[in-house]
């Protein structure tokens, strides 16, 4: 056979292939709702979900001992930040650990008798705060807040007291050394602005993965015992590939580009940038769904096996656990996902508002990647069409 | 004891189970997986030593000061010194730290002749843990080295060093964690992921293990071994599979416990029944979803859908009280919520079991009324179509 005819071969394979998966998600409505009612769908929720962004007025107890001016003003210093409201006195700490049990307040201040007189006498004196620990997120808040109340009172106290014992340079402007904290990317510091565009990414890859093994569990029931398909795997592999990434094309650029615009989360990237860094996974997860195809014995073995995998892939990315922290074994494991590469270029791109050749990486990774799943997909692809021929032979023997 | 057909049922439910290989992974493989994943990716629980960047433009004693208290934190992990603040920005976005430090030029000059000079700190919040930690990192470092100048100058002034700690430190605001004093993260995120994965593995091989009868035109054949009762039907096929996921959930709780010494301070007992009354929870949730959408494709997808959000919005990182109020209300609909809320009032705040009470009642509530329409189930085993 020459080549040209090889070549004129390999494209009617890929244009059947292309149009025959084309038709076959077409009209399968499970697969519609993975392609495009998932996608659609769950940035929005999860957006709102998450869209109250930051923990406020959250209730605390005070047990003040001291009863004086000195502590109530510390009290109301405390309630005048936006995130600690004062649900109530408490007469003694089993009251309050009462309330904190019944899920009134998240936090237990209690101010010593001999608060004020500590303060007036020039020694330190020492305020104990009691977080409930049930979520970090009210912890954190507590933190900050308590932290500036902190050195809002040692501003106050101290310029006054170094500027009487004569030191009076020091006490310009309260301390001799200012400073000032700026936040990079999520500058509200906003849960939703967090969150949001990694997982977005990860339901990307998730719900591509979910369409094309629900195709191939479906394929390998329905035409086990159909004849073989005699044409060139590489051209099926690739004609399927690219129906998945050409319908994941607008999806893409709805929720990378729409969901953050929408929601007002960090947006700081260029659509260039992004859209031509996220190709490449695309890609490469619309090969490693053709190859994880060599598990799906039913239709349903999607669900089973695909579906609790997003929880460890977003575990993966380093969104919540950064990937510096994780050991050799997982950090390998999760060089293999095209989304762990995939959120982490996509978090710097647009939210850190980082150049496409800043993020040459995972853009790097999601190609060597896209090329190893897609021999892993043709040689899958292969696999079973020989096991289906074997099958469909031995059926035909015994009729 | 009268025939039911309880024996055979159950009898024909372990063979089912014993000839797919499905079941055993969908039912000990992945929920023992992710359990011991958790465990040893989280492990040790705080990610310490933020990579971040220095920028020194004083190049002087007391700058060299500062960076080297920045290292001396376990918070931080100074990678990198570099020249100007575009430089550590870039650093930033390609991923190599997650903050930087920056010393202003003339800073010693400036801080000991009194002009305030300003140390300035950036932390990248869009990943909220290491952010956060270098956030915390830097700004003790700041705020120590403002104590430590003042201090200096106080004892050159010859103010004994007490007093000087008291007039730079006159309110000590000691912030204590209840029940978790390590900020430990793995104990909030590997129970409850753990256990909502398990949960989510529960509800899809509930559905599988139903709706396969239905679309292998199997289902009058199960429901006839089970003398066309479906609540034997439903008895027999679910309680093997009871008995094992019980197992299972009681293993993972032995891994977090036993294994890996998670905090206890309350009562092991009230966790372990929550695992078990769990189980039957998320097998009735799934009885249920079968029967009010009977065919595989629905309920499958309603299952996978509400298990995964149930990771979202059960609150595991963001409360519930400050979600808008028509998404929390799913949150009570999660049996897994209720674990948690045992597992958190137990393990780790040690209240009694009084606090927990109508979160025990909540998990039975949904074993007593995920059943209500078995009937429909019943008229869609006699009637099996298979919808794909």
């Amino acid at each position: 056979m020459n080549v040209f005819k090889y070549i004129s071969n390999w494209f009617t394979a890929f244009g059947r292939a292309f149009r025959s998966e084309l038709k076959t998600v077409v009209h399968d409505p499970g697969v519609l709702l993975f392609f495009f009612a998932l996608p659609l769908a769950y940035p929005v929720v999860y957006t709102l979900i998450y869209n109250p962004e930051v923990v406020r007025e959250i209730p605390i107890a005070v047990v003040d001992d001291s009863r004086t001016p000195q502590s109530r003003e510390l009290v109301q210093k405390a309630d005048a930040s936006p995130s600690i409201l004062l649900y109530d006195y408490a007469a003694d700490m089993p009251e309050a650990r009462n309330l904190m049990a019944e899920g009134k307040v998240f936090g237990i201040m209690t101010i010593p008798s001999d608060y004020a007189k500590s303060l007036a006498r020039g020694e330190t004196a020492h305020v104990e705060f009691y977080s409930d620990m049930s979520l970090l997120l009210r912890y954190r808040a507590f933190m900050s807040a308590l932290t500036d109340l902190q050195l809002d009172v040692i501003g106050d106290v101290t310029s006054d007291k170094v500027g009487n014992l004569g030191a009076a340079s020091l006490a310009v402007g309260g301390m001799p050394v200012k400073s000032e904290s700026n936040f990079l990317g999520d500058t509200e510091q906003g849960f939703a602005s967090f969150v949001i565009p990694g997982i977005v990414i990860l339901i990307l890859q998730q719900s591509m993965l979910l369409g094309i093994t629900l195709i191939g569990g479906t394929r390998r029931e329905k035409f086990r015992f159909s004849a073989p398909d005699n044409s060139s795997a590489t051209a099926r592999v690739w004609g399927r590939a690219m129906c998945y990434v050409l319908l994941y094309v607008p999806m893409a650029i709805y929720v990378l580009r729409y969901i953050p615009e929408m929601f007002n989360l960090p947006h700081y990237g260029a659509a260039k940038d992004y859209l031509l860094f996220i190709f490449p996974m695309l890609l490469g997860t619309a090969f490693l769904g053709q190859a994880l195809n060599l598990f799906m014995k039913e239709r349903e073995s999607a669900f089973i096996i695909i579906v609790f995998t997003s929880v460890v892939f977003l575990f993966l990315s380093g969104l919540t656990w950064p990937r510096y922290a994780m050991n050799q074994v997982w950090t390998w494991v999760g060089n293999c996902v095209p989304a762990v590469w995939g959120v982490e270029g996509f978090i710097r791109i647009n939210s850190n508002a980082a150049s496409l050749a800043e993020s040459a990486e995972p853009f790097k990774a999601m190609w060597i990647l896209s090329a190893i799943y897609m021999l892993a997909a043709i040689w899958v692809t292969k696999y079973l069409d020989l096991r289906h021929s074997r099958v469909a032979s031995s059926h035909n023997g015994r009729n | 004891m009268a025939n039911t057909g309880f024996i055979d049922t159950a009898r024909r439910q372990i063979r089912l189970m014993c000839s797919r290989k499905m079941y055993l992974f969908g039912m000990i493989l992945v929920p023992i997986f992710v359990a011991v994943f958790f465990l040893d990716l989280l492990w040790p629980g705080l990610p310490l030593n933020v990579p971040t960047a220095v920028v020194d433009l004083d190049h002087s004693e007391m700058s060299r000061q500062v960076t080297r208290s920045l290292n001396a934190t376990e918070l931080l992990d100074v990678k990198v010194e570099v020249e100007s603040y575009d430089q550590a920005l870039e650093k930033v976005r390609t991923g190599e730290v997650f903050g930087f430090f920056v010393i202003p030029a003339n800073f010693q000059r400036d801080a000991l002749a009194g002009n305030s000079p300003t140390l300035e700190y950036y932390s990248n919040m869009t990943y909220f843990v290491p952010g956060t930690l270098a956030f915390k990192g830097f700004k003790s470092v700041a705020v120590a080295t403002a104590g430590g100048v003042i201090q200096n100058v106080l004892s050159s002034m010859g103010v004994a060093p007490q007093a000087s700690e008291a007039l730079i430190k006159p309110l000590d605001l000691g912030i204590n964690a209840i029940g978790n004093p390590w900020m430990n993260y793995s104990y909030y995120l590997t129970p409850s992921f753990s256990m909502a994965t398990f949960a989510l593995m529960v509800m899809l091989m509930t559905v599988f293990t139903i709706t396969i009868e239905i679309k292998h035109d199997t289902s009058r054949q199960w429901l006839a071994t089970a003398h066309d009762n479906i609540w034997v039907a439903l008895a027999g096929k679910l309680l093997p599979m009871t008995v094992i996921f019980s197992a299972v959930g009681l293993f993972i709780l032995w891994l977090l416990f036993g294994w890996r010494h998670f905090p206890m301070n309350g009562s092991l007992g009230a966790v372990v029944a929550a695992t078990l009354l769990m189980v039957p929870a998320y097998q009735m949730f799934a009885v249920f979803i079968c029967s009010v959408l009977p065919n595989p494709r629905l309920a499958f997808s309603i299952c996978s859908l509400f298990g995964i959000l149930s990771f979202s919005f059960t609150g595991f990182s963001f409360p519930v009280e400050d979600m808008y109020g028509a998404l929390a209300v799913f949150s009570y609909l999660a049996p897994v919520r209720y674990w948690l809320l045992i597992y958190f009032n137990e393990a780790l705040n040690g209240y009694p079991l009084f606090f927990s009470r109508y979160y025990f009642v909540a998990l039975i509530l949904f074993s007593l009324f995920g059943g209500i329409l078995v009937a429909r189930l019943k008229r869609a085993c006699l009637k099996p179509v298979y919808v794909p």
